[in-house]
């Protein structure tokens, strides 16, 4: 195990993610999620073309304060972690991924992109629907035991894998 | 706490999330299709493996440090609908909210575009909260937890699921070995099919 590895055994990485809880409950006292950000950083975007939005509980709750601005820079630091792993690595990407070319039967950058879009805001309108995503129920969730987040990871892979049947295999 | 040191306490937990995401291969879009259509098993090996792990962390700092659990209330129709609809936009952006920006970072174009749209996902749902409170996003048993629904204690029923969890992940790796599904541009994605 190298820094320079172009891949580390998925244990490893899962083992290291959820070590992140200890510093999330202990210094921040909440656990890992990235979802809630999007409310976050898209409000406080908002509010200067419509000030009215912080008028709305749900946005004045995520508009201010450490907690709200600790996942925004979690996930920020998410992509600055990714970036000099994939520089160590020398596994640098660019354009979209080949995966696309065999799911969509198509290698349009167009239909990627349109897709891309809609696959985004489907993404954080469901997560903020379930009051969390992949981390904050699926991985803070279920390690809380809460019945909340067994449900939406249970529905999570079953909207993903119904879609994914109307891909092509790849 | 300030903004200022929850941000950089954040940066740096989001580092190493984010290196932890890279080095993985999880981030891959081929890897999270390739999940969803049952050939590629990387996404649940990380992912069954951070929830292990928390479990172990969690358990003891709740069961014997008395840290206190922030799990989120049960609201079934809003679980189902949402975790279907975020299921449907995972596969289709071949990321989950956190993992896109592990794809930016590591350089995909479309990334951005899924972010974008992501933000005014989250958006639309902001201004339709009020609407939706009422219907979809109240009543409910409160922030139920299993080891209540069983009455175990906490830190028990954590360590004791943990560990179904492990034994599960080391049979299974024993019937397909991580290496497998990596790919040879490390992309989860196999040469022809």
């Amino acid at each position: 195990m190298k820094f320079s590895d172009k891949a580390w055994s998925p244990y490893l990485a899962g083992v290291l993610i959820g070590l992140l809880q200890i510093p999330a409950f202990l210094l921040i006292n909440t656990a890992l999620g990235t979802s809630s950000s999007y409310v976050t950083v898209s409000g406080t975007v908002a509010s200067f073309f419509d000030p009215g939005i912080a008028g709305i509980d749900y946005v004045a709750k995520h508009l201010s304060g450490a907690k709200n601005w600790w996942q925004v820079a979690t996930v920020a630091g998410i992509a600055l972690g990714a970036f000099v792993s994939s520089r160590l690595s020398g596994v640098r990407r660019s354009g979209v991924s080949p995966v696309w070319g065999r799911a969509l039967g198509t290698r349009s950058t167009a239909v990627r992109m349109i897709l891309a879009f809609v696959a985004g805001f489907l993404l954080l309108l469901g997560a903020r629907i379930a009051d969390g995503c992949t981390s904050g129920h699926g991985i803070s969730g279920m390690a809380q035991l809460a019945i909340s987040s067994f449900v939406t990871v249970g529905a999570m892979f079953a909207g993903g894998m119904i879609v994914a049947l109307f891909l092509r295999k790849v | 706490m300030s903004v200022l040191t929850a941000v950089v306490i954040g940066v740096s937990m989001g580092f190493v999330f984010g290196f932890a995401l890279e080095k993985s291969r999880v981030f891959e879009p081929g890897m999270i299709v390739g999940q969803m259509q049952l050939r590629n098993f990387i996404m649940l090996k990380v992912f069954l493996t951070a929830v292990i792990t928390g479990l172990i962390v969690i358990g003891i700092m709740h069961g014997f440090f008395a840290v206190k659990l922030v799990p989120k209330p049960l609201l079934y129709g809003a679980n189902v609908l949402g975790g279907l609809i975020l299921g449907a936009g995972i596969t289709l952006a071949g990321a989950c909210p956190g993992t896109v920006a592990a794809q930016i970072g590591a350089g995909y174009k479309d990334a951005w575009v899924i972010l974008v749209g992501g933000l005014l996902g989250a958006l639309t749902f902001s201004y339709l909260e009020p609407t939706l409170k009422p219907v979809l996003l109240s009543g409910g048993p409160g922030k139920l937890t299993l080891d209540k629904v069983v009455d175990m204690p906490f830190w028990l029923l954590a360590l004791g699921f943990a560990l179904l969890l492990i034994i599960v992940l080391v049979l299974f790796e024993r019937r397909r070995p991580w290496s497998e599904d990596i790919g040879e541009n490390y992309d989860g994605l196999s040469r022809n099919s």
